[in-house]
């Protein structure tokens, strides 16, 4: 028995070796986290784990014990958007929107450690996340936008 | 919201013939693909504005990725005078919406649009209607706006829908002849727009295929092929049978699938399967020389454009050019692997699946299983992606047989691996061309030969004809074996077509001495084509110089679906590593409805197109796919895009035409063009960085 806290959820995962984006989804029905290749090459299940990204499909329940969990579905604040994900809300940062979660989990890591990215430091810690839809020119505006507005708001 | 079943609503409901306009041509895609589903009724409900004021729109279209939930909600809030947050979007479910062929060639603006506005216009005037009736005053002094009928004049009387609906049910025909909103008084449409279903991808609460999940379902792992035609000969479950977890393997012909309580464990069970099989074709030892197949096995020839005499013009020429144009298999690998979940309620079956054809997908279940239509519904949710690759759903069959015989719900969700591999692929091709031409870059003859792989020949017709004046002109098309299933791509052939003849222009440009967008524009009296051109290469600040000037600077041009683009690329070479820097691509698909929509398709387009061009290429054996998964399969990445920018040169009175397609045929030939103006190497086969190597 693995104890996980999940978006300030404490849940009981039964098996230590389940699959943790498996256990995202299925168990925790938190299917905002997606599966994109399952290998740990395109960032669609990236979750963060104590602030930092990680590709919860190369990973297992035991793995993230006792770590705080944030999905997708854990970054608005009573109904009101995080300013990452408002930014790609504005600037239409989406296709299909199936990467979506990973590239904004992904970006607020980013911004969690990089209060000013360069486009140059966004491009790189977004470029183990793909969109086969290509709209990554509107995911970096995004994100610079939410530099931006996070920066405003921080002031 | 209110009720959204258009069946049950209150208010006013809008019905209208299912097929909207012609039925498409013989040649198209669209019949030769997929003619087996029909419309089961004549008339559907394509609107109702309820009796609170807001409206929903049905359409059979799907929406995986190119906004059309927000076009259709634009053009129906424009004509009814709403916001758009007004308007919902009902798609993709066949138990709500029109029957509809399926969501490819884009032709959901065109077509279904201009239904939902026709709809939308009916509705207006009848709410006119009601309140005349109402302040008792002649029609003609009355104006929708914002939710409400307005009397002119100060003072004037006024009701919102919600007053004038109350306690209604009413229904009105949809006029086909019904004057449409002109564009002066578009108040939403032709203006930039946010996705109406953004929130919801930002949040995670929208749900795809893989997504779905209903009680008492069980997780199924399927048996897959080790190469395209294989016959399963004979598979040992004892072992699976006995894994944790698994419920039991359910065998169905050369379906087998291990069915457990999740989805590691029926992946487990799958994994100890032993089966043995009967391979077709090639041994998997020796590797096709496929150019050589292409052309050796090409069959059918069918000419898609012909005038005067190529052969005898030749030799009138004052300079003549022949070369051959290789194009590998690609794969779709949409980010969302295929998935369904299939329940039996007695005989009634529902399938939530993530196809491009849901009424088809239907058509093919009932056809299976032997029941009517009417007790098959098929459910798109959102669709991850599939740029042609969702139009056959194999997996909604394995799920709905599998759910059968099990008597329980059953998921399939495909791997990466399996969905790229259990796939089809755009086609390989080999394209030869020879031309004529005069001192001053003017052609005098053309002759395009395609030997486009697989049994699909409307995939490699689209896009062969050239736009340029030529007098002289021959163009075929030919069907050639293929080792690999071949199906739907953005475009169809239409991109692989433009790569050989734009990359062709540039070679003529170079022999003559000429600059490429001259000589292009020497060539073009049509007007569309010319503007484009002329747009994209001013906004990028194109300088006219012979090719190769080192600048690492290409252009193309190319149609589509009726829409017109013209493609600039800017890039540098560094060894086998092409940096593309900077694109401008200008694109007229008449009316606009979002144009911020529509750019964003086109920048998609262009980092898609990119990947064709310099890294993707599908490597097999036998039947056997090599790099199905992204190790060995290279898409771009944020590190490989380059700066997009769209000019949108449409004109508003002319009709919409599509915008997710036309803007990958130009782009490989721009890059390639690129790069033989940065480096003077022309290359005649992609992906160009295996070739730089
Ligand atoms: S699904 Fe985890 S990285 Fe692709
Ligand atoms: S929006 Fe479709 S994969 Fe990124």
């Amino acid at each position: 028995m693995v104890t996980l806290q999940i978006n300030g959820q404490t849940r009981d995962a039964p098996d230590a070796a389940r699959n943790l984006l498996s256990y995202i989804r299925f168990d925790a029905r938190l299917t905002g986290t997606k599966y994109g290749c399952g290998e740990g090459l395109c960032g669609a299940c990236t979750v963060l784990v104590d602030g930092q990204p990680l590709r919860a499909c190369t990973t297992t329940v035991g793995a993230v014990a006792g770590g705080a969990i944030t999905t997708v579905e854990g970054l608005a604040r009573d109904g009101v958007l995080h300013p990452v994900q408002q930014a790609f809300v504005e600037e239409s940062a989406m296709q299909c929107g199936y990467c979506i979660p990973g590239f904004i989990m992904t970006s607020v890591a980013l911004l969690g450690r990089e209060q000013r990215p360069t486009r140059g430091q966004i491009r790189e810690a977004l470029s183990l996340n793909m969109c086969r839809c290509g709209t990554y020119q509107r995911i970096l505006d995004a994100v610079e936008k939410a530099a931006q507005a996070t920066e405003g708001a921080a002031r | 919201m209110s009720d959204r079943n258009a069946a049950t609503a209150a208010g006013l409901r809008i019905t209208g013939d299912v097929h909207t306009g012609p039925p498409p041509a013989r040649t198209s895609y669209a019949r030769a693909a997929y003619a087996n589903t029909a419309p089961d009724a004549t008339k559907a409900t394509w609107l109702v504005v309820h009796a609170d004021g807001t409206a929903t729109a049905y359409a059979g279209k799907v929406e995986y990725g190119q906004g059309i939930r927000t076009g259709l909600a634009i053009e129906v809030a424009d004509e009814l005078r709403l916001p758009v947050a007004a308007v919902e979007v009902v798609l993709g479910d066949t138990e709500l919406v029109p029957w509809d062929m399926g969501t490819f060639g884009s032709q959901s603006t065109a077509r279904v649009g201009l239904q939902l506005r026709k709809a939308a216009a009916t509705a207006r005037e009848a709410l006119l209607e009601l309140a005349a009736d109402r302040f008792d005053l002649p029609a003609g002094g009355l104006r929708a706006e914002a939710g409400r009928v307005k009397a002119d004049g100060d003072g004037g009387r006024s009701a919102t829908y919600a007053e004038l609906l109350a306690g209604q049910s009413v229904e009105r025909e949809l006029a086909d002849d019904v004057a449409l909103m002109p564009p002066a008084g578009f108040t939403q449409m032709a203006r930039p727009q946010r996705r109406i279903d953004a929130d919801a991808r930002v949040t995670g609460a929208a749900v795809y295929a893989r997504d779905v999940m209903v009680d008492g379902m069980l997780f199924a792992a399927v048996l897959r092929w080790p190469a395209a035609g294989a016959r399963l000969r004979d598979v040992d479950t004892s072992t699976a049978e006995r894994m944790p977890g698994v419920a039991r393997v359910v065998r169905d012909g050369h379906l087998v699938g291990v069915l457990a309580d999740s989805d590691e464990h029926a992946a487990a069970g799958v994994a100890v399967l032993r089966a043995q099989w009967d391979e077709p074709g090639e041994s998997p030892a020796t590797p096709v020389d496929l150019p050589a197949l292409l052309v050796e096995s090409g069959r059918d020839p069918y000419v898609t454009q012909e005038a005067g005499a190529p052969e005898d013009a030749f030799r009138g020429a004052a300079g003549v050019l022949e070369a051959t144009y290789f194009i590998p298999y690609v794969s779709n690998a949409p980010m969302e692997p295929r998935a369904a979940v299939a329940r039996w309620d007695g005989d009634r079956l529902t399938v939530w699946a993530g196809t491009q054809r849901p009424f088809g997908i239907r058509s093919e279940l009932a056809q299976r299983f032997g029941i009517e239509e009417s007790a098959v519904r098929v459910i798109a949710p959102e669709i991850g992606g599939g740029f042609g690759s969702k139009s056959p759903y194999p997996v909604a069959h394995e799920a709905a047989r599998l759910a059968r015989i099990a008597g329980c719900p059953v998921r399939v969700a495909y791997t990466r691996a399996e969905d790229m591999a259990y796939a089809t692929f755009r086609p390989a091709a080999l394209i030869t061309i020879k031309s004529g031409f005069m001192s001053d870059g003017k052609l005098v003859a053309w002759r395009f030969e395609g030997y486009h792989a697989g049994d699909r020949p409307f995939l490699g017709r689209r896009g062969s004809e050239t736009p340029y004046d030529v007098p002289h002109v021959k163009v075929t098309t030919y069907t050639s074996d293929s080792p690999l299933p071949t199906g739907s791509y953005r475009s169809l052939g239409a991109a692989v077509n433009h790569f050989a003849r734009e990359s062709h222009m540039d070679e003529i440009a170079a022999a003559v001495g000429i600059d490429t967008v001259e000589l292009r524009l020497r060539n073009l009296s049509d007007a569309r084509f010319r503007r484009v051109l002329e747009r994209a290469a001013a906004a990028h600040g194109w300088s006219a110089e012979a090719p190769p000037s080192k600048r690492g600077q290409g252009v193309a041009i190319g149609i589509d679906v009726g829409s017109y683009c013209a493609t600039v690329a800017q890039l540098d070479v560094q060894g086998s590593e092409v940096r593309v820097e900077r694109v401008t691509a200008a694109l007229d698909c008449g009316l606009t409805v979002n144009p911020d929509g529509a750019r964003n398709q086109v920048e998609g387009s262009v980092v898609m197109g990119m990947g064709t061009a310099l890294y993707e290429a599908i490597d097999f054996r036998g039947g056997r796919v090599l790099n199905a998964g992204f190790t060995r399969y290279r898409v771009p990445r944020s590190s490989d895009a380059p700066a997009v920018q769209v000019e949108l040169v449409g004109d508003d009175d002319t009709p919409s035409t599509g915008a997710g397609e036309p803007g990958i045929v130009p782009i490989a030939a721009a890059i390639a063009n690129a790069v033989f103006d940065r480096t003077g190497t022309r290359l005649r086969e992609l992906p160009l960085q295996r070739v730089l190597r």
